[in-house]
């Protein structure tokens, strides 16, 4: 069972994705800010990790590109999720080292295929 | 001291003085000179009388030779106190008596001879000689000599007499004078006080005053008028001061508020740009604070639905699907508000990718559903099932639909509305059309031409009764720009309306808020472009069609000078004279139909031949402001260039007939041979 690190400070997004993801079958742990992302990422070794881009302490740039600077996290697919819709933003995600982008509001449908694309090209890999 | 320095007054009275002394001594001298004169002449004659009476008496002395008679006569003498000697010769010269007074200290000398009756002076003595006869006969010569005492005595007293006068008269005179000299001294020292006073302490309404009517008098007189002079010059001078000195303190004021009005407007306007920042910053915040929410809204509502799906609540998940529409509507109006300043601030980007049209149809229907239904109208989509994919910006195009099909159902009760979707074939390139009809109330022509302007509805009344933000048409306007495709509105006032949207099939993804075309660029900093013959302008504000234009006429060997406004249009006629100038009729701020006139307008340029381009169909208006050819965009590109290439042979051969003429011919003229062959209107 696949797990996924959510890290979203928004409570009810957290909620509805996390029950979802949950519905889908994918183990969910939670993360509120940028900063306990990070550790949650070192501590909890998920398979993939969904990151807000506007979060407290530490934004989500910022994890990112950390995560994919330490060598027991580079490896997690990381996908960026977040309202600001100019491509210049993601740009920027993906410069900071993301693996995909989503723009919110979420598209269940789109953004799980997303998921299950990393997760397969992980396993493959 | 100088005697030319002395002052006025003393002056006067030395004059006076010396004048009056003067002509006292002179006149008392003269006097006396010939009183002293007279006198002597009398004393002379007197002795001489005197000598007759002695010689006659001592006659008979002499004769008889008696000396003491004869000194005894001549004792007699002694009465006479002048006579200082006197005494007798015998003929023979020799002296016979002689008398000397007693108390004379200085004994004359007696002349040692006697002398020829008469009398003359010596050494201030008078003497006199008298021939003695007895019986006629000459016995001897009587001599005497007189010291004058008398004459001296009256010249003595009367030169005293003459001092004390004079005197006595220049002491009258000198207090006379300096009484009198006043009459003088006394208006002239005032004429200097005063002036002296003017010039000292600059007050030129002191007057001097006149005492009588002489030189003096017409002197002070024009002394006061040319104070007057200077006195009523001397206040217009003032006057003419006080307003400048009014007139430069009320610029001083000016400048001051001129200051303060730039102060104020920089003010202002760091004020606006402050706003304007804060405004950009409340918008990107606003739009992720609506999006937050709205996110949560569709997805529960989402998850809602599949967990009812799973339940088999069917009516419930119909609701909950409204729910979805209704949110993702409302992300749509919010990413409108958000889209419109990036619009306007050049900041909009493309987000090209690929998408299936008839999904995308298939959404927008579902999200119109509640609208259409709103008013009774039924809903007809025309899409051949093999639409397929095209490249665009997805959000865009859906929003350019739903903009439209929403208005269509807005304006439209208890009639049809038509979604017609096509895949057209132009200009080489594939096009997906979409017509948007209904049988609303329709648009009339002058509301036709401000409907893609920000904020602009048809009618005012329309925004009361139907609502709307009157961004949608706007906005949809700048998205088909952006795409580099073409909208344009059929309609008539109770007709209904159709609204048409040509889209490239695979879109260039460009930015052209921020890109220019090399051509573009030169025609801004177009003083070097030069009339010429083959010189095309090209008038139009959306870019696509300026680049296009460019390249394809630049292929055929035209020159081709880009403007973006119609303002720019205008100038860049007047500078280069082209051969043809195509024009667009929807532009911001001057429209095609403004710039039509104001070319027709100006005698220089209303011959050049004028090619309308646009989405507008209104041939009838072109024609009647003066167009030569009237296309409609997508434009057949063939017909443009056939249409230059036959303009370009009226030109040439007009030059040609020109260039035969002679060399004096007035350029009038050349203008005037010109226009019957010019392309006019008509003739198309």
């Amino acid at each position: 069972m696949p797990k996924i690190l959510l890290v979203e400070d928004n409570e009810m997004n957290r909620d509805m994705l996390s029950r979802r993801l949950e519905k889908k079958g994918y183990r969910v742990v939670l993360a509120q800010d940028g900063r306990q992302g990070y550790l949650m990422a070192r501590s909890e070794r998920p398979d993939l990790i969904l990151m807000d881009l506007s979060l407290p302490v530490m934004d989500g740039w910022e994890v990112t590109r950390l995560l994919k600077a330490t060598g027991s996290t580079c490896h997690i697919p990381i996908i960026v999720l977040t309202a600001h819709a100019l491509v210049s933003d993601r740009e920027k995600a993906f410069e900071a080292g993301c693996d995909d982008y989503d723009t919110k509001p979420v598209e269940f449908v789109r953004l799980s295929d997303k998921i299950e694309n990393l997760l397969v090209v992980r396993q493959s890999s | 001291m100088n005697l030319q320095n002395l002052s006025i007054k003393r002056k006067l009275m030395l004059i006076t003085m010396l004048t009056s002394s003067l002509a006292l001594v002179l006149s008392s001298v003269s006097f006396l000179i010939y009183d002293l004169m007279s006198f002597r002449r009398q004393l002379s004659q007197d002795l001489m009388t005197q000598a007759e009476i002695i010689g006659f008496n001592s006659g008979a002395a002499m004769a008889f030779k008696d000396e003491s008679a004869a000194t005894a006569t001549l004792s007699a003498l002694k009465a006479k106190e002048d006579i200082v000697a006197a005494s007798l010769y015998s003929p023979e010269g020799k002296v016979f008596a002689h008398y000397f007074r007693a108390n004379k200290s200085l004994p004359p000398s007696l002349p040692s001879r006697s002398q020829q009756n008469g009398y003359r002076f010596e050494d201030g003595y008078l003497q006199v000689f008298e021939q003695v006869t007895m019986n006629g006969e000459r016995v001897g010569t009587l001599f005497l000599l007189s010291d004058m005492r008398q004459w001296n005595t009256r010249a003595k007293r009367y030169t005293g007499i003459i001092i004390v006068v004079v005197l006595i008269c220049g002491s009258l005179a000198l207090l006379l004078s300096s009484k009198l000299q006043k009459l003088i001294s006394k208006p002239i020292l005032h004429l200097e006080d005063t002036m002296r006073m003017v010039s000292s302490n600059k007050n030129y309404e002191i007057r001097a005053t006149r005492f009588y009517g002489d030189e003096i008098g017409r002197l002070i007189d024009g002394f006061n008028t040319m104070l007057s002079e200077i006195q009523l010059r001397d206040s217009a001078l003032q006057r003419a001061n006080n307003e400048l000195q009014t007139s430069t303190h009320e610029l001083e004021v000016e400048i001051v508020h001129r200051k303060r009005t730039q102060e104020e407007l920089l003010t202002a306007k760091q004020a606006a740009e402050q706003a304007s920042r804060a405004k950009s910053a409340f918008l990107a915040n606003m739009s992720h604070e609506l999006r937050t929410p709205l996110n949560a809204i569709i997805g529960y509502s989402e998850m809602l639905e599949e967990e009812v799906q799973d339940l088999g609540k069917i009516s419930n998940v119909r609701d909950l699907q409204k729910i979805q529409a209704a949110g993702k509507h409302l992300l749509a109006l919010i990413n409108d508000v958000l889209d419109l300043s990036k619009i306007e601030a050049g900041k909009m980007q493309l987000n090209i990718e690929a998408f299936g049209i008839a999904d995308m149809i298939e959404e927008i229907v579902m999200t119109l559903k509640p609208a259409i239904a709103k008013n009774a109208n039924e809903f007809q989509l025309r899409m051949p099932q093999n639409i397929g994919v095209m490249r665009a910006d997805v959000t865009k195009v859906r929003q350019i639909l739903l903009n439209l099909l929403s208005n269509a159902c807005k304006f439209t009760d208890h009639g049809t509305i038509l979604l017609d979707v096509n895949r057209v074939p132009n200009a080489g390139q594939d096009w997906i059309q979409f017509r948007v009809g209904d049988t609303g109330i329709g648009i009339t022509a002058e509301q036709q031409e401000n409907l893609f302007h920000e904020f602009t509805q048809a009618d005012i009344s329309i925004a009361r009764k139907y609502g709307g933000t009157g961004l949608g048409l706007a906005i949809s306007h700048r998205f088909v720009q952006l795409m580099k495709g073409r909208i344009m509105v059929e309609s008539a006032p109770g007709q209904g309306s159709v609204f048409t949207v040509h889209l490239p099939v695979q879109a260039a993804g460009e930015h052209p808020e921020n890109t220019q075309s090399p051509e573009t660029v030169n025609a801004g900093a177009s003083s070097e472009v030069k009339p010429d013959s083959d010189t095309i302008l090209v008038i139009d504000d959306d870019l696509a069609v300026r680049d296009l234009m460019s390249r394809s006429l630049t292929k055929l060997g035209f020159r081709v000078v880009a403007a973006s406004s119609g303002e720019e249009g205008l100038r860049l006629a007047k500078q280069i004279h082209p051969l043809v100038i195509t024009l667009d009729v929807i532009m911001p701020d001057w429209d095609g139909w403004t710039v039509l006139n104001k070319l027709k307008a100006d005698s220089d340029l209303a011959e050049i031949p004028v090619i309308m381009v646009t989405i507008v169909d209104n041939e009838a208006m072109g024609r009647d402001l003066g167009a030569s050819s009237y296309l409609i965009k997508p434009v057949d590109r063939e017909r443009l260039v056939t249409l230059i290439e036959k303009h370009r042979a009226v030109r040439l051969s007009t030059l040609e007939k020109a260039s035969a003429l002679p060399a004096n011919w007035p350029s009038k003229g050349q203008k005037n041979s010109r226009k019957p062959e010019a392309v006019g209107p008509r003739r198309h």
